[in-house]
């Protein structure tokens, strides 16, 4: 595994996925024509095209707004798991006490909590990125913490002989060596967010891609319910697929990702 | 690492979280006088549990089968996709990009679809788990199977095996611990996909409870059955990590 494999296996993977998914389109288009599905049952995707360029404004709305709810709850996810991870790693006692309550807390499910969070925060793009945020958190504070615990104990020592201080050690030793780790998770948690941001706008709301998820369903509009997965598919790939291009220039060193 | 943290000091300093926990949530509900909407208190949860017993037993029953019925599918169809695909390298080639594209998407989303084709009933909340529980063991699977030392596939390659064999006796052995890992994780999922599926439209089931009692406005029964639904998920995954454990005995 060098690096240079790696590297260029990028551009190729990612051309590979573009092929495969407008091969997978044209087959499904040629299919659906040729079987003659009805397209209450399976619609071809140039009739999604032709209904997102019908409205695009909604889609457009939907997708942008679902984009900031996800990126707020995301980046809050992501702090605050960091964070979580660095006083857990600090304080011994902190994590024995709190720790298992987190663990029990990702057994709830979320969605449960949906109705409750709405009623929390009212029905404010907040109540939904605060959904994102929980689904977020928990991942990044349980890889942060295991990357923090890997630290080699000799370098820790050899910075501390300098005269490094606690804060310099953080910052300089410990969290680049937890990096490859939080990445892992920040890249899961970037799907996740995402399905918070979906279900938190099932609990009411006008505008977002889980509101055209919903509506659509409800009206029975097959095309609709399509073009509306798509678009959330669109959404989940290029942000997960940002994520792992920040991972790599971020966390070079480590090539066999 | 997973030994020392089932330590006694663990479990204790761990019981008193607990404990903080719910001495702090009981303390604030009686000493703020919160209203139920905003937070009901424990003891008027367990307390309307008690109540419910019967409207919540048969609604977890009802969950937990169809959680359970699609954990069983997804896995396998996750696991036999994998050994397919890792027979066929040209096939996994072309298919892997793909398959990590489809599993960014949230697979919430095709929730409504799924009802749509699938009907009311517990088909359509089966299907969701099914499919969300197969990505995330397909992918690990995928992955655990390419773990397998080369040299010890050279090595059984040059005693004749098949590819068959070597999957069978060692790739798949080599793959457990990801497979493994990647299902306790699915379970807590699998219950959030069915619950999350069944407040979009059942005919009952822990969701079902939940988007009723919020029509309501009843929230001590909502959070009722979210402590059934945690009490549920935490048993499920205490059974698989406890399987896990015996399955994968070398670890």
């Amino acid at each position: 595994m060098t690096s240079t494999h790696a590297l260029s296996d990028l551009p190729r993977a990612a051309l590979r996925g573009v092929l495969g998914v407008a091969i997978v389109g044209l087959i499904w288009e040629a299919l659906v024509w040729a079987l003659n599905v009805p397209s209450h049952t399976m619609p071809r995707p140039s009739q999604m095209a032709s209904a997102v360029a019908a409205t695009p404004d909604a889609y457009l709305s939907g997708f942008l707004r679902t984009l900031v709810e996800t990126l707020i709850g995301f980046a809050a996810g992501a702090i605050v798991g960091i964070g979580n991870g660095v006083l857990f790693s600090k304080f011994t006692r902190l994590r024995q006490m709190v720790f298992p309550l987190f663990v029990v807390s990702q057994t709830i499910p979320v969605i449960a909590f949906g109705a409750l969070v709405v009623l929390w925060f009212g029905n404010t793009m907040l109540a939904k990125s605060v959904i994102a945020f929980y689904l977020t958190f928990f991942p990044v504070t349980v890889n942060t913490l295991v990357g923090l615990q890997a630290v080699n104990p000799k370098q820790e020592a050899l910075l501390r002989s300098f005269g490094a201080s606690r804060w310099q050690m953080l910052i300089r030793l410990q969290l680049p060596t937890a990096l490859p780790q939080i990445f892992v998770a920040l890249r899961l948690a970037s799907t996740l967010s995402l399905v918070g941001a979906i279900v938190g706008e099932w609990f009411g709301d006008t505008t977002g891609l889980g509101v055209l998820l919903l509506q659509a369903m409800y009206n029975e509009n097959m095309v609709g319910l399509w073009a509306a997965i798509l678009a959330s598919a669109l959404l989940g790939t290029t942000f997960y697929g940002l994520m792992a291009l920040i991972e790599r220039t971020c966390v070079f060193w480590r090539n066999d990702l | 690492m997973k030994s020392r943290s089932w330590q006694s000091a663990d479990v204790y300093w761990g019981v008193a979280g607990a404990v903080l926990l719910v001495v702090l949530w009981e303390g604030a509900v009686r000493a703020f006088d919160l209203p139920a909407y905003i937070l009901p208190g424990i003891l008027e949860i367990l307390v309307s549990m008690v109540d419910l017993q019967s409207t919540l037993m048969d609604a977890t029953w009802m969950t937990v089968m169809e959680a359970v019925s699609g954990y069983v599918i997804g896995s396998a169809c996750g696991i036999l996709l994998a050994v397919i695909l890792t027979l066929i390298p040209t096939l996994k080639r072309w298919c892997l990009p793909a398959a990590i594209a489809i599993n960014s998407v949230p697979v919430v989303a095709y929730a409504p679809l799924v009802l749509l084709w699938f009907g009311m009933g517990a088909e359509s909340k089966i299907v969701m788990v099914s499919l969300a529980v197969g990505f995330t063991v397909f992918l690990s699977a995928l992955t655990g199977l390419d773990q397998a030392n080369r040299k010890s596939i050279d090595l059984l390659r040059s005693f004749g095996a098949n590819p068959l064999m070597i999957i069978w006796r060692l790739k798949l052995p080599a793959a457990l611990p990801l497979i493994a890992s990647a299902m306790r994780v699915s379970t807590t999922r699998s219950m959030i996909v069915a619950i999350v599926t069944e407040m979009l439209g059942a005919y009952g089931g822990l969701g079902w409870v939940i988007y009723q009692a919020t029509l309501q406005i009843d929230f001590v029964q909502v959070w009722a059955a979210i402590f059934a639904a945690s009490l549920v998920s935490l048993i499920f995954f205490g059974a698989v990590s406890m399987i896990e454990r015996k399955v994968i005995f070398w670890r």
